[in-house]
């Protein structure tokens, strides 16, 4: 009962979050010309407004948000540890590196796309290398050595990052800080077609792994014995959850906070069953970081505030009185 | 005129400009009539004007390119070729040093927006769209500018692509010499109809520099570290308007060696460097050495490449040699 009311909510949230992100930003529409423009008619100025800017960064934000949110439960449940999250496991280093690497070398005037790709392409290779070190280890995959080679090789990536900008100009040095602060301002139809082309079918495969997921919260022998491969499913949830995070990364930089807070905050209202946690934390996730975005449009428009600001500044509290709550209750 | 009076330079001066200025003018007007715009059939696959019919574009060479001339192509600082039929009618400038020159060359009224470093009250009517580096695009959007003018280069990597979606025309400028400085004079005056002023501006800038290197000539150079902040502090090296200021200045860079336009350097180089001046902003929070050079702050007016360059100039090399400029 408490989960269907949890589920109306977050959807209905969701639907509010896309409506508020498309009806408000820094420029004041007002109802009819809104409506006008929603509707095909209006000003070029005002349909651009809506169809160009603020429709691509509320999708882009719905997707990134969702992913990363998911990610992050899967990651918690994969590695048991409720430290997890999307970055855990070097792919924000591994992404950073990439997109240090070419802003410095100043590829990225060639166009559009090189920066994402390089992240992307960067956030591969971490997660080839951590893949690579813990499959090396043992043939069965274990999540504790899993979660050490994470955990260098981001090190590592962050000490490449920090000898590439002790390399560079002033002017990479601020392209690269502001691309690791996360922002959704490069939305475009493009790369939320991209991201999504990643985020929904990976999305779906993570979900059609939460029954296994849940057989291996009690162990992994007796989730073998119950009948789950757990060898495959640690390899598939490992790498289609890093894949989305890599897709989102690459377009949106490193959002923190969504994927931590965001499975636990759902996780202590409705228990751990993945079933219902890992569609529940995808819409929390969505809602949240639309939501998130919206106001870092508009609180001191028209500057915009990095989004991770936000993201940490709404969901640290919120997170703490739903914690309180479930110790006192 | 529009110059700020810095209390060391000898009211005299200015006249002495205007007379050494036409001199000039007839050079720097040649310069600029090649530097600033080219033939507009050189922009084949360029962006163009939304009105620039097909017959337009095979415009035959002997177009007269006076001034005030259109159609009009100018070449900007990433490499893309703007053909503009019309002059633009509403300005949005991203850049600091470009709304102060549109500003010195009387085109102020075609500004319909501004940045949040545009801090001048007389700009201040106008709509601020934020940063110069990632404005919100929608305010921008929003005051339906014909041209956007914005920093080229990596620091700000969606707004040409999404301006371009939006259909809105940019032309990206970097200032990293006193030459951009020119030319940046000469392409706005061109675009906004303005080149007798522009030609006045660059003249006065070009006497101004000519007065003070004629004025610091023969004496000995002074050997100068120019920080602009930070810990490791950054200074400004070679290829950059800094350094060209401090040689006109008759000073000498002790970071000309610098592998890149601006660094961070190791505190350990100023005391090897035998530099005999720290020129450093105000609030930049730098510790230095106390090597015995004596420290200078020099107001932040420096790091605005524009047509006020040649007045930095002129208080730069008072604070070198006062002993020839007081």
């Amino acid at each position: 009962m408490k989960r269907t009311l949890l589920a109306v909510v977050l959807v209905t949230g969701a639907f509010v979050a896309v409506f508020l992100g498309t009806r408000f930003g820094t420029v004041h529409l007002s109802t009819s010309e809104f409506i006008a423009a929603l509707f095909g008619g209006g000003t070029e100025m005002h349909r651009n407004i809506l169809f160009e800017l603020r429709l691509p960064r509320v999708f882009l934000g719905l997707l990134v948000g969702g992913g990363l949110a998911l990610a992050g439960s899967v990651f918690q449940a994969l590695l048991r540890n409720p430290l997890a999250e999307p970055f855990i496991l070097g792919i924000s280093g591994g992404a950073a590196a990439g997109a240090v690497l070419v802003i410095a070398l100043g590829l990225v005037a060639a166009g559009s796309v090189v920066l994402p790709a390089a992240a992307f392409a960067g956030a591969l290779l971490a997660i080839l290398l951590v893949f690579g070190v813990a499959a090396a280890a043992d043939r069965r995959l274990d999540v504790r050595v899993l979660l050490l080679a994470g955990v260098v090789v981001g090190s590592f990536f962050t000490a490449v990052i920090a000898f590439i900008l002790s390399l560079s100009e002033a002017r990479a040095v601020r392209t690269a800080i502001v691309w690791m602060m996360g922002s959704l301002y490069g939305a475009d139809w493009s790369n939320v077609a991209v991201v999504a082309g990643y985020t929904l079918p990976a999305a779906l495969v993570l979900l059609g792994l939460a029954r296994a997921l849940n057989l291996m919260a009690v162990g992994e022998e007796t989730a073998a014995y119950l009948g789950a491969d757990v060898e495959k499913v640690k390899r598939v949830a490992y790498i289609v959850a890093s894949l989305m995070t890599a897709a989102g990364v690459a377009v949106a930089g490193v959002i923190g906070f969504v994927g931590l807070i965001v499975p636990h905050g759902i996780r202590l209202l409705v228990g751990s069953d993945q079933r219902i946690l890992l569609p529940l934390s995808f819409l929390a996730g969505a809602a949240f970081l639309c939501l998130a975005d919206l106001l870092a449009r508009v609180v001191l428009a028209p500057i915009e505030i990095p989004i991770g600001v936000i993201t940490a500044f709404l969901g640290v509290p919120l997170f703490l009185v739903l914690l309180r709550r479930s110790m006192t209750g | 005129m529009i110059r700020t009076p810095l209390p060391m330079k000898p009211s005299p001066l200015l006249s002495r400009v205007s007379t050494l200025g036409r001199v000039a003018a007839l050079g720097t007007f040649i310069a600029m009539g090649f530097v600033g715009c080219s033939a507009p059939d050189e922009a084949s696959s360029s962006r163009s004007d939304p009105g620039d019919g097909a017959g337009e574009s095979s415009e035959p060479l002997e177009t007269p390119l006076g001034p005030g001339a259109f159609p009009l192509t100018i070449k900007d600082a990433s490499g893309s070729s703007l053909v503009f039929q019309l002059p633009p009618t509403k300005i949005v400038s991203l850049v600091p040093s470009a709304t102060r020159t549109l500003q010195a060359l009387g085109a102020q009224r075609l500004l319909v927006g501004r940045t949040e470093y545009d801090t001048a009250s007389a700009l201040a009517y106008l709509p601020s769209v934020g940063g110069g580096l990632e404005p919100s695009l929608e305010t921008l959007v929003a005051l339906e500018p014909d041209l956007v003018i914005r920093f080229a280069g990596e620091s700000d990597l969606s707004t040409p692509s999404r301006l371009d979606d939006l259909g809105v025309r940019h032309l990206a400028i970097r200032l990293d010499r006193i030459a951009d400085v020119r030319s940046l004079i000469g392409d706005l005056g061109a675009l906004t109809g303005s080149e007798g002023r522009a030609e006045e501006l660059v003249a006065e800038m070009d006497a101004t520099l000519h007065e003070i290197r004629e004025r610091v000539k023969g004496r000995p150079r002074v050997r100068v570290a120019y920080i602009l902040g930070g810990n490791p502090p950054w200074v400004a090296g070679p290829g950059t308007f800094i350094d060209e200021l401090l040689t006109a200045a008759g000073g000498e860079n002790a970071f000309s060696d610098l592998a890149a336009l601006y660094g961070a350097v190791s505190p350990e180089e100023f005391l090897v460097r035998e530099i005999d001046l720290f020129l450093a902003p105000e609030d930049g929070g730098v510790s230095l050495p106390s090597s015995g050079s004596p420290l200078v702050r020099v107001s932040p007016g420096l790091e605005l490449p524009g047509p006020d360059l040649a007045e930095a100039a002129w208080h730069l090399a008072g604070l070198l040699h006062p002993e020839v400029f007081r």
